[in-house]
């Protein structure tokens, strides 16, 4: 089983370092998709100097905790689609019919299907992330746990752009379903959590899941609690077999397209 | 002319065909509203407080307007289209066609743009009335002003986007520079308006496309005047000869070095 889990692991590495060596081909495109992303999520930061002249807490958090808050967000978005890039694309890839090239190959299905590419803006995401972190405030155990809910960050959002995809196996086209739904997160994840108030707070802790993702982590990271640490790992963990359960019993409906398609 | 009506009519019958796609966009575009609606619930702490000349209301019903227009622009998609143009050599196959590659792009953009344009303004207008309660005052000729200011609002966004994705005539691909322009709109044009910057800033702003993309047709939605109407209107349409002029510029000299392979 470890072993089994290792070699995984290994396949893994080996197919995101071919897919990132195929996007370094060309530098100059390479490296301006990595900057202009920075610049990109730089851009923010004003919206929030202007939000902050305007008022001196949002939503109970400092200026610094909303830096915090973007970096976490950009981290967790850069690592996801950085590594699973294709499954904020499976949908496509169920209704296609284009699963067939990974159901012949002895690993894992899903993680073969979602690591067979990489985004290489996400490197921007995952670089801005880490700027943000420094500007808030540099310690050991806030980098530490930066790492780690950007891991579990990043994991989740994965799971949850898998469940929705994967509804696909059931209706068809649900791939606009599937965008709205990863698009909410994001939207809702850069904005302090003290804004929302009755049910679209509870929302967001339960089936949009930007709190586990985004607000106990920058809390965490505030002010360190052990249990609430816990309590997204174990969500991340929950997360990630309900993905790997939608999937699978979905696969069982698919059915291949015939589809020609090389892949290089 | 007649040509471009056609392209434009085609594009707008294909966006009517599939006008179920439009219905995730509301969900996203609903969502943006009831963010910026409780982050201003949260800032104002009254509503009838005063924050740079604007109420609660009025920024609610800015943000509705600027958001609209955002979706009409759907630039990152018209972006792809014209650098995929270009980067693919499709663009070679518009060359010897009996129009302007620019008003090809253009008046289909625009033929996608109505359909949008319908919808938007009915989801907003809902949305408004359900969030606030009320309208702001407008007579019917204010209204067909702040519309046609909305129109020009997204000829010159268009226009800006192509001469944007042209410039993968010289590098290979423009997105990236459609991200800063695009998080320029957003941030500085549909979030505040222009009034909500420091006053160094202000100046600089109103130089710039965002004044006449975002801040325009929204201002004159929540603060209808009609000597700002003049101003803006006026310096819309030199925005769009300008725009066009440099768009015209950069095609006519990056089709000079395209290569195309293949057949």
């Amino acid at each position: 089983m470890l072993t089994a889990v290792k070699n995984q692991i290994k396949v893994t590495f080996i197919s995101v370092k071919y897919a990132l060596m195929r996007e370094m081909l060309n530098k100059t495109t390479f490296l301006m998709n990595v900057i202009f992303m920075i610049l990109n999520n730089a851009s923010f930061i004003l919206q929030w100097v202007v939000i902050y002249s305007l008022k001196s807490d949002v939503g109970g958090y400092s200026f610094g905790q909303v830096l915090l808050l973007w970096g976490t967000a950009a981290s967790t978005f850069g690592f996801a689609h950085f590594f699973f890039k294709k499954s904020f694309s499976l949908s496509d890839a169920i209704t296609n019919g284009k699963l067939d090239s990974y159901l012949v190959q002895p690993k894992n299905v899903l993680i073969s299907a979602i690591t067979s590419d990489v985004e290489p803006s996400a490197i921007g995401d995952l670089i801005y992330g880490v700027i943000m972190l420094i500007v808030s405030g540099l310690t050991i155990p806030k980098v530490l746990l930066f790492i780690l809910f950007t891991i579990s960050g990043g994991i989740t959002m994965t799971s949850f752009a898998v469940i929705l995809a994967s509804l696909s196996f059931w209706f068809g086209r649900a791939d606009s379903v599937a965008d709205t739904g990863n698009g909410m997160i994001t939207h809702f994840a850069t904005y302090p959590d003290g804004i929302f108030h009755g049910i679209s707070k509870i929302i967001l802790y339960t089936i949009i899941p930007a709190g586990i993702i985004n607000y106990i982590p920058v809390s965490v990271m505030t002010t360190f609690d052990v249990r609430l640490t816990l309590l997204v790992l174990a969500i991340t963990v929950g997360m990630t077999a309900l993905a790997f359960l939608f999937f699978y019993r979905g696969l069982r409906r698919y059915s291949s397209s015939n589809l020609m398609i090389a892949k290089i | 002319m007649k040509k471009y009506l056609y392209i434009f009519r085609a594009e707008m019958m294909s966006a009517l065909q599939y006008f179920s796609n439009l219905f995730s966009g509301f969900i996203g575009y609903f969502i943006i509203i009831f963010i910026l609606l409780n982050l201003w619930n949260y800032i104002y702490d009254d509503p009838t407080e005063l924050i740079n000349g604007y109420t609660k209301t009025q920024m609610i019903w800015y943000v509705i307007i600027t958001e609209i227009l955002w979706k009409i622009f759907n630039g990152r998609k018209f972006c792809r289209q014209i650098c995929n143009d270009v980067k693919g050599g499709n663009i070679a196959y518009n060359m010897n066609k009996p129009y302007s590659y620019i008003g090809y792009v253009l008046s289909s953009h625009l033929g996608e743009g109505l359909v949008k344009t319908v919808a938007y303004v009915a989801v907003g207008m809902i949305l408004g009335k359900i969030f606030l309660g009320t309208f702001p005052s407008h007579s019917v000729s204010s209204l067909m002003i702040v519309f046609l200011s909305g129109l020009l609002a997204v000829i010159i966004d268009a226009l800006c986007i192509i001469f944007i994705s042209l410039i993968s005539f010289y590098i290979e691909d423009a997105h990236p520079l459609y991200w800063l322009y695009s998080k320029m709109i957003l941030i500085l044009g549909t979030m505040f308006p222009v009034e909500f910057f420091p006053t160094a800033l202000q100046g600089i702003i109103a130089m710039t496309p965002i004044y006449v993309i975002c801040y325009g047709p929204a201002k004159l939605f929540v603060d209808f005047s009609m000597d700002s109407a003049i101003h803006i209107i006026i310096f819309q349409i030199l925005y769009v000869l300008v725009a066009y002029a440099l768009c015209l510029a950069l095609y006519r000299k990056g089709v000079r070095k395209l290569n195309v392979n293949g057949g």
